[in-house]
């Protein structure tokens, strides 16, 4: 963790530096993130409020029949479906998947939850409609869905064949 | 950004909706078990998300709607796929940003297959995610991730230009069925 924090500071400074040499606007920058950071900090709070608590309580038979590596396919179509229902953004569902990750939820379950969504969730279908129209998302919703279930797919069988 | 009033309001309904249910299914044990771990994930994860944050604004000053839009209008075929995507990755902001700009390539006559491989890339790249998935989940699974779908908006771009490739975002969206207004006067 101590390690990540370090890349993600050297990767904030060198930003900085960049917009410092390029337009001047790293103190807008500044003031942009913390401004978000401030008030986004309710919901991470309360999402890793929930992750916390899911952690305690889900049943390990469930994580153990449904989401685990032995699940298999099931773990998959549950991440995708899952992934699609979570419509929520970034700050509320990651903490929830790092909670299902925690209880043993296999990597295909995870990877297939992560990218259902990012490309099938339901909380920018009213966006999609809004601007192209009905057709245009359920055209979308339907090519998106092998993705999903294919990127599970191939982690699947990466945790399969690599890290066991 | 998602719409933060919905996001708190589910999060907090469903959390009060757990706390309740773990409280007669395990008692206080369970809850404080619950709680403890939540501020235990709080206090390791405060100065990655400080850092998430910096990174996440000083890209959305780096990056402007207009910076991106020259790059979309460089390039054709393969290369447009790739350029866009990635281009989609790179720009920042939640849908209520994102779709007025795509809906914008109707108005610019930009291919339908730069159209679909921006917005898969941002649904699926979004940079300005990778510093938020590496602090609250994992950078290990992150990377993972990242490797396994990078060619998801590219082979979306592939199939789009194959069969669409001399439509327009504009055409595209006649077909959709949207009326005609007055921008459509002019094909």
């Amino acid at each position: 963790m101590a390690q990540t924090t370090i890349i993600l500071s050297i990767i904030a400074l060198v930003l900085i530096v960049i917009n410092t040499k390029t337009n001047g606007k790293q103190y807008m920058g500044l003031k942009i993130g913390l401004k978000q950071f401030i008030k986004t900090m309710p919901v991470i709070l309360g999402a890793f409020i929930l992750a916390g608590i899911i952690e305690v309580m889900i049943p390990k038979e469930f994580v153990q029949n449904w989401l685990s590596k032995e699940a298999g396919l099931k773990g998959i179509f549950l991440g995708t479906f899952g992934g699609m229902l979570l419509a929520m953004g970034p700050y509320a569902f990651y903490p929830i998947v790092a909670s299902l990750m925690v209880s043993g939820a296999g990597l295909g379950t995870i990877i297939s939850m992560i990218t259902g969504w990012a490309l099938l969730g339901l909380s920018k279908a009213p966006f999609e409609i809004g601007f192209f129209g009905v057709d245009f998302t359920i055209k979308k919703t339907i090519c998106s869905l092998p993705f999903s279930l294919v990127a599970g797919l191939i982690a699947y069988f990466l945790e399969l064949i690599v890290f066991s | 950004m998602y719409n933060l009033k919905e996001s708190i309001i589910i999060i907090y309904i469903a959390a009060v909706i757990l706390l309740v249910l773990g409280y007669f299914i395990g008692g206080w044990n369970m809850i404080l078990d619950g709680l403890n771990i939540s501020i235990k994930t709080a206090y390791r994860s405060f100065l990655m998300l400080l850092a998430s944050f910096i990174i996440i604004g000083q890209l959305n000053v780096l990056l402007t709607a207009e910076v991106i839009e020259k790059w979309l209008q460089k390039f054709k075929g393969i290369k447009a796929i790739i350029v866009s995507a990635i281009a989609g990755g790179l720009f920042p902001g939640g849908p209520y940003i994102y779709y007025p700009f795509v809906s914008s390539f109707k108005e610019k006559k930009l291919p339908f297959y730069i159209l679909i491989s921006f917005l898969f890339g941002k649904q699926v790249f979004d940079f300005s995610r990778i510093p938020l998935e590496a602090s609250l989940v994992s950078p290990d699974i992150a990377l993972i991730r990242y490797l396994i779908t990078f060619p998801i908006p590219i082979i979306v771009g592939l199939i789009a230009l194959r069969f669409f490739q001399d439509t327009t975002a504009f055409d595209f969206s006649l077909k959709a069925g949207e009326k005609h207004g007055p921008d459509n006067d002019n094909p």
